[in-house]
């Protein structure tokens, strides 16, 4: 599901501010042109995440920072996992 | 629900402060999100984020302490997590390849089966994408052309074969998602569904037919025209055909799976005048054999 700004806002209960803040910090990372970003499901999670961090465990910025850049190489990996087992799967043995 | 402060593994009369605490130790080893292949996470996190809810809560804690409000309420409804799309085929701009880079650079076997897998990915085939597509009861018979509008405004012909059943799907090649590099893209998957018809029903092959037919034409016998879904014919009605007479149109019926087609069978149903008939009534009231005449000898009374 593709989401313009004012959509993604109003989904993610997130202000103006923030978001600029967290796409400054990169913790956000729209698509489409500054004029016309246009995001989808996954910021969504990730600004909840984001949140569950800040607010709920009482991450600070720095912290958080460092999390996310971790948690998205461990889904990197995690990705390649996934093709590598269908690599092995299809592949002819021996 | 269970007690909220056992949840939390606190006393009743822990601080603010210790709420926070155990509830923020707790939730640094169950959160989903910091525990993406643990799929039991989400409902241990649920439990103890729905009792800090209200415990967490100066006010909700004091209606809890006071039995004013349970911990039921405290049920957090299902919701989607990072971690439901950060490791999916979709590519999103959060991807992060640098965890295993390294690997991808050596010169053995492993190596290989990662650069293999990246190929892979780089030469996806696109998704399959599945369609409803109603069509009317003749056209399913005879066959027919459709034209779907896609959701992004383009369309697709179909060409329904004739004698296509319900839910029947047919597979357009390369009519779905594009696919990446070389991948090609996916079909189109089309599910048809068959719009009931008031007078005509299919049995396997054969198609059923209820007919009306006059007095006149019961008695006498006659030529009628037969509906049936690929145009109408001429059915010779014999004399004396009473109601529930099944007459056979051979080759009327829906295309066979090998070859040839089955036939209309059409049940007749005699229908007296609409408004009474002084004509009628005198002749039946002179018709002797009419009196003796006992339609109802078989049924039991």
């Amino acid at each position: 599901m593709k989401l313009n700004k004012q959509e993604f806002l109003s989904l993610a209960a997130l202000g103006h501010e923030t978001l600029t803040a967290w796409i400054e910090e990169e913790w956000l990372i729209p698509r489409g042109s500054v004029d016309e970003m246009s995001f989808s499901e996954i910021d969504v999670a990730r600004v909840r995440l984001i949140r569950d961090l800040k607010i709920g465990l009482g991450v600070n910025d720095e912290g958080i920072g460092v999390i996310l850049n971790l948690l998205d190489q461990l889904h990197g990996m995690r990705r390649k996992l996934i093709d590598l087992r269908e690599v092995v799967r299809t592949a002819p043995s021996g | 629900m269970k007690d909220p402060y056992e949840v939390l593994g606190v006393a009743r009369t822990a601080s603010a402060e210790d709420l926070q605490k155990a509830y923020r130790k707790l939730a640094k080893k169950l959160h989903p999100d910091l525990n993406p292949g643990d799929a039991e996470a989400e409902e241990k996190f649920k439990e103890i984020a729905g009792a800090y809810d209200v415990v967490g809560d100066a006010e909700k804690r004091k209606r809890f302490d006071n039995g004013e409000i349970d911990a039921a309420g405290a049920e957090r409804p299902r919701q989607s997590y990072y971690r439901d799309y950060a490791s999916s085929e979709e590519n999103h701009p959060y991807r992060n390849n640098s965890g295993f880079a390294d690997f991808m650079d050596s010169e053995d076997g492993f190596a290989e089966l990662l650069r293999r897998s990246a190929r892979a990915q780089a030469n996806r085939r696109g998704h399959d994408i599945e369609y409803r597509l109603p069509i009317e009861f003749i056209e399913s018979i005879a066959g027919t052309n459709k034209r779907l509008t896609l959701p992004d405004g383009g369309t697709l012909d179909v060409t329904i074969p004739p004698g296509i059943v319900e839910g029947q799907v047919l597979r357009l090649r390369g009519k779905g998602a594009p696919g990446s590099g070389e991948g090609g893209s996916g079909d189109a998957l089309i599910e048809v569904e068959i719009k009931a018809d008031p007078s005509f029903k299919r049995q396997g092959d054969d198609i059923y037919l209820e007919l009306p037919i006059t007095l006149t034409e019961a008695v006498l016998g006659a030529r009628i025209r037969v509906p049936t879904p690929t145009g109408a014919v001429t059915m010779a009605v014999p004399k004396c055909s009473n109601t529930g007479t099944v007459l056979r149109l051979r080759g009327k019926g829906a295309p066979r799976h090998a070859g040839g087609y089955g036939d209309q069978l059409v049940k007749l149903k005699v229908m007296l005048p609409k408004e009474p008939d002084p004509e009628l009534e005198t002749f039946v009231s002179g018709w002797e054999s009419g009196k003796t005449y006992n339609p109802r000898e078989e049924v039991a009374t």
